[in-house]
């Protein structure tokens, strides 16, 4: 198997990825940097990032307001040194981002714009029309080109870390054209590989988003954390699952039920205003507005179509120039998947799973407990983003712990730790086994594709916006019954050059692995706390609680759960508060 | 082993614009400079023939007008009328003028190419004394 | 559930079992709202696990999923089998790019043809961040944002005929990048971008058939770009003949 050696490996070239590989490369130009990507970077899914990035930048703003809005957005189960760190270090992200040539919209003055966004109490959202996260992508992605000492390998497929004695020294990783596996030995390796919202069947999430990094991580025995807290997006296409951005209400959408009534005034979000009001109705946490769907859908108040019941986005009062200077793809999307353009048509939509606020556990530099490995964005979890993320706080969270993540393994790989070549090459030689495996099984009783919508559709009934421990028992009891299947799946295509069969297998693996740390973590947390709602353990139980779920690595079975104290610093639990009581600023 | 094997679909030198309908428009674009290009050289032939005395002024001007010559110019019209439009077609794309935020729109541009023309033609037929 | 059948014919080519590519054709029970993508998807997974192709985002960003819909570059997911009433859909990879299986193109000589037109900005000026952002105007941000929205899905080269004769021409998504970055307030790096940009090989070999920005799915007008820079160079030449232009 041929051996490529750098100083630092990162897995992953989305937004987090490129940041990292920056960072390393801005540090010390001398480390060499191998980025390796199972699609070429301008593919990764931080493209599909629409509403913006939040930083404090405006006189009427300060930091403090970004953490409270932060830590109780994330229902307290945020460590707060990292959200201190993340509030103060995001605008020098998003600077640099500027002057890299980020298209950021701008205010006639010629200073950065800034929007609205749920859970913020002031205006701080960067952003560039509805395409941020596509632009933030490109810039870093045209910027990394600047740094030699950074090697794309674009479509390699990455397989297993190579860790030996607590430590991780490489991986191995399929060049998908040829279909050959090579050995990467690094110094320091970093996983930015992204969420994992294709664990359910309905997500805004691409093909990409399989949660690869995650499982690769969890079997090399570092815990995942808070895997239970999934976000459900209040608002996507009904169908496609196509994400339709917050800035939509950012910039004054209302949503209504088949009434035509604002409904979020009945969950203690009001009361109405004509225009957006910081921190109410339309602009609360998205946690809160995708219960109160439930809630309307329970009481019949929705509205019943083909793919599911819907409620209704109205953005016809903005009036087509600002839909169009502001929320052009939006409106593209709209008229082409669903028919209602925005600005003469109520358009359909429905919560939709959309973001994993758990990941590999990382302290505040991104380090893993995995000596030399590190991780950031959104596979990660530090922890900022708690129990429910806010909107725009994610393109943040992968230029900050991007950047912490590519400093923090520059200077680990200056230590040029490494393993007996020996070791590694029988590690790798395990891999490849484990690889050829799939190659050489030939009665298969069970499919890919059949085993994956089995999963899906236990996440989604088990796993869902209101859980209980009826039905996330069905669904781990239906995990542990795919994973047995799954050890009886053949590969139909056994092709080398560009095998997808081969890469869906493997996204397979991974979906179960951690499909089954969420369903477990979601079964052990009794309380109801952001994101997790359980129907049998309504309240939030601080006492027993307010930690972090930690899902262990167990070869023989369900995952081993245990829980780390949350890091509290200045702000002590307290109800979360939304509308009126909230004084967030008038976005009008 | 490299299992790869890349295959490159063949394209025709000669006949690729034949494939697909914007290519023959585009090659008619083309042509059409041609039937332009004659056109011009005949009319400075012209200026050299009305140099050299009013016999050879003469010959041009029943060359021109033999039947030969006015098929030729009717069919360098339309060829000088496809070149037109697609030229005027393409201006706002090549130029792009912005004023202030607002780009100023193509059909503005175009139209204004269009009204140039009909005044510079105006002038030349009330110069040659037709309008 | 579903509403319609379609034959989806689709160019297949395995390279460690097939000489050339060929056509082979599914019968794929569709639903009304599907885009080709979907079809193919359907394909891929009820049908036959071999097909191999490109896709993640599902919603026009990506770039991922760009191949010949009955001979036209397009999105695949942007392709709505509505479109298409006869219920015989043709489908290949991008033209004028190399096979390397099935659906999916060798990619490598476009990739080095957008990191050499040198694509980030090349200040005017070092700024720190405690400087905080370069001011620009929404109206100078205008000046080049339509050719920020490349999502390089290739479908420009795929159409563009001067490409498919000689692909030493650098083409109209890696020149319109280089545009985007002339054209950027904050950027002085138009002259170390012409070594690529304004040779042979760069706008001068664009002949304006202008079917690039005909088929761009994002409406980046390539071809407008690349007219401009030249009318530009034009421009510069020109004025190097004036006194005390540089020549």
């Amino acid at each position: 198997m041929q051996v490529i050696e750098a100083d630092v490996i990162i897995v992953g070239a989305g937004g987090a990825g490129l940041r990292t590989a920056i960072a390393v490369a801005e540090a010390d130009p001398k480390l060499s940097i191998a980025l390796l990507s199972k699609v070429y970077p301008m593919r990764s899914h931080t493209c599909a990032a629409e509403g913006g990035a939040a930083g404090v930048i405006k006189s009427n703003d300060n930091l403090e307001y970004h953490f409270h809005d932060t830590v109780s957005g994330g229902d307290w189960l945020t460590d707060q040194d990292a959200v201190d760190l993340f509030v103060n270090e995001i605008p020098k992200e998003l600077l640099r981002m500027e002057h890299w040539g980020c298209p950021w919209s701008r205010e006639t003055s010629g200073n950065v714009a800034v929007r609205p966004f749920g859970g913020m109490k002031i205006m701080r959202t960067w952003f560039a029309a509805d395409k941020t996260g596509f632009h933030m992508l490109h810039t870093l992605f045209q910027t990394s080109i600047k740094y030699p000492s950074v090697k794309r390998f674009d479509e390699y497929y990455t397989v297993d870390l190579l860790t030996d004695d607590g430590a991780c020294y490489g991986c191995t990783a399929i060049e998908m054209r040829t279909g050959q596996m090579r050995q990467f030995r690094g110094k320091a390796i970093v996983i930015c590989s992204g969420g994992a919202g294709k664990i359910f069947p309905f997500t805004t999430n691409g093909a990409v988003k399989t949660g690869d990094g995650m499982a690769m991580a969890y079997r090399a025995g570092v815990p995942l954390k808070d895997m239970e807290f999934v976000q459900y997006h209040p608002t996507g296409l009904p169908g496609s699952g196509i994400l339709l951005t917050e800035a939509c209400r950012g910039e004054g959408g209302y949503l209504l039920n088949k009434d035509g009534y604002r409904y979020l005034q009945d969950y203690g979000l009001g009361p109405e205003t004509p225009t957006p009001v910081l921190k109410a109705m339309e602009l609360g946490p998205r946690d809160q507005l995708s219960q109160a769907f439930w809630h309307e859908q329970k009481k019949g108040r929705t509205i019943p179509t083909k793919w599911g019941d819907v409620v209704h986005l109205d953005l016809r009062h903005l009036g087509e120039k600002k839909i169009d200077e502001r929320l052009p793809l939006i409106r593209e999307l709209s008229a082409k998947y669903v028919d209602s353009d925005p600005v003469t048509t109520l358009v359909p939509v429905r919560p939709v799973v959309h973001y994993m606020m758990g990941g590999i556990h990382t302290d505040i530099h991104a380090a893993t407990p995995l000596n030399g490995l590190y991780a950031a964005g959104e596979c990660a979890c530090v922890s900022i983003n708690g129990a429910n993320r806010l909107g725009s706080n994610s393109l943040g969270e992968l230029l900050v712990f991007g950047a912490r993540a590519g400093r923090g393994a520059a200077e680990y790989a200056k230590k040029g730790l490494t393993a007996p070549s020996e070791r590694l090459d029988a590690l790798a030689a395990d891999s490849e086994a484990r690889v050829k495996a799939w190659f050489q099984r030939t009665q298969a009783t069970d499919r890919v594709p059949d085993l994956k919508k089995r999963l899906t559709t236990a996440m989604e009934d088990g796993c869902g916006i209101y859980r209980d421990e009826a039905t996330i028992k069905a669904a781990c009891d239906i995990i542990v019954d795919v994973r047995e299947r799954f050890k009886n799946v053949a590969l139909e295509d056994k092709s080398s050059v560009y095998n997808t069969d081969l890469y869906q297998t493997l996204e397979m693996d991974a979906m179960i692995e951690v499909a089954q740390t969420v369903a477990v973590s979601a079964l052990e947390r009794r309380e109801s706390r952001g994101a997790h709602q359980r129907l049998d353990h309504v309240k939030r139980d601080d006492e027993a609680f307010l930690k972090h779920s930690m899902a262990h690595y167990n070869p023989n079975g369900e995952p081993r759960i245990d829980y780390l104290d949350v890091v509290i610093t200045k702000s002590k639990p307290a109800e979360r508060v939304y509308g009126a009581r909230a004084g967030g600023q008038s976005a009008a | 082993m490299n299992p790869r094997k890349p295959y490159v679909r063949p394209i025709s030198k000669t006949s690729w614009f034949m494939t697909q309908s914007r290519y023959k428009v585009y090659m008619l674009h083309e042509i059409s400079s041609l039937f332009v290009a004659i056109y011009s050289a005949i009319l400075i032939i012209g200026l050299v023939r009305l140099g050299e005395g009013e016999a050879a002024w003469q010959g041009w001007l029943d060359a021109v007008t033999s039947p030969i010559g006015v098929i030729f110019h009717l069919i360098a019209f339309v060829f000088a009328l496809i070149h037109t439009t697609s030229w005027f077609k393409a201006v706002p794309q090549a130029m792009r003028i912005q004023r202030g935020e607002e780009i100023v729109p193509g059909k503005l541009i175009v139209g204004a190419h269009y009204g140039v023309l009909a005044a510079v033609s105006l002038f030349v037929l009330i110069l040659a004394g037709v309008a | 559930m579903s509403e319609r059948t379609i034959e989806l014919e689709v160019l297949r080519y395995r390279p460690e079992q097939d000489q050339e590519p060929f056509f082979q054709t599914y019968k794929v029970p569709c639903e009304e709202e599907w885009v080709v993508l979907d079809a193919l998807n359907y394909v891929k997974e009820e049908m036959d696990r071999t097909l191999s192709y490109r896709w993640s985002c599902h919603m026009f960003v990506c770039g991922s999923c760009g191949m010949m819909i009955d001979g036209e570059p397009k999105l695949a997911c942007k392709a709505f089998l509505k479109d298409y009433p006869t219920g015989k859909i043709r489908v290949e990879p991008l033209s004028n790019f190399p096979i390397e299986r099935d659906l999916v193109v060798v990619l490598d000589d476009f990739v080095e043809k957008l990191e050499s037109v040198k694509p980030y900005i090349i200040p005017k000026e070092e700024r720190t961040v405690e400087q905080g952002e370069y001011l620009q105007t929404p109206a100078q941000l205008k000046a080049f944002k339509q050719y920020t929205l490349c999502i390089n899905c290739l479908c420009c080269y795929a159409v563009c005929p001067q490409y498919g004769l000689d692909e030493s021409f650098v083409g109209p998504a890696a020149l319109a990048l280089a545009h985007r970055y002339n054209m950027d307030s904050r950027d002085l790096g138009r002259a170390a971008r012409d070594d690529v940009v304004a040779a042979a090989e760069g706008i001068w070999h664009c002949s304006f058939v202008g079917a690039c920005s005909q088929v761009c799915p994002k409406d980046v007008d390539p071809a407008g770009a690349i007219q401009q820079a030249k009318f530009a160079h034009g421009i510069d030449y020109l004025t190097s003949f004036l006194p005390g232009g540089k020549r």
